[in-house]
């Protein structure tokens, strides 16, 4: 389940990616590097400045079985967060 | 790495036209991250890309170098297979110009790939 604004930004995310300046696909690319990295339950924050990273990490996340937790924007930059579901 | 899912990208563009060069291997770097088996077929005048320094300098606008691209393809698991009818007659040598992981082959093996795969693309 997709978590609201002010959830998102009281998280503290177990990893950071910082995945700025990449273009597609190398913020996923990144992620699933950074998610191997990581317990199960562990929660993954990607920063890219890539604007398709939350749509195309939203997709991933469903697809392998993490749970995307939603995007909030940064200065210049998203910031993603996904939860380790495997 | 990979689960049951597989895509085939043919690819028959080369380095002179590099957004046709360059998505598929987006496309498949993104599949194999989420683990789905990709196998690319090179044809045509695809197979430069193939060639030890043919894709030095391709960068397509808004993408990465093609360089990097098939790098993270190969690291990724992804396969690369390219024609060896159409490599005879650009004049490239197989083995010796080719780069490491990509394998020659014929039609038959084109075909037993794709109609394994859950879907092909052509490019």
């Amino acid at each position: 389940m997709t978590a609201t604004l002010t959830e998102l930004e009281t998280i503290t995310a177990d990893k950071i990616v910082d995945a700025r300046g990449t273009a597609c696909p190398g913020p996923l690319l990144e992620a699933k590097k950074g998610m191997g990295t990581v317990p199960v339950g562990s929660v993954i924050e990607i920063w890219s400045t890539d604007p398709v990273t939350k749509t195309d990490i939203g997709a991933w996340s469903a697809k392998v079985g993490h749970e995307f937790l939603g995007a909030i924007g940064a200065d210049g930059y998203d910031r993603v967060f996904v939860r380790r579901g495997k | 790495m990979a689960g049951n899912e597989k895509l085939v990208f043919m690819v028959l563009h080369g380095p002179k036209e590099p957004e046709h060069a360059t998505i598929p291997f987006v496309m498949a770097c993104a599949a194999l991250g989420s683990d789905v088996d990709v196998v690319i077929g090179l044809q045509a005048d695809g197979v430069q890309l193939g060639r030890i320094g043919g894709v030095d300098n391709v960068e397509a606008a808004g993408f990465p170098p093609l360089k990097r691209l098939i790098a993270d393809f190969q690291a990724l698991g992804g396969r690369l297979l390219v024609c060896g009818v159409c490599l005879d007659s650009r004049g490239i040598v197989a083995p010796d110009q080719l780069i490491a992981g990509a394998d020659v082959v014929g039609a038959y093996r084109f075909i037993a790939e794709i109609t394994s795969a859950t879907n092909s693309l052509v490019y």
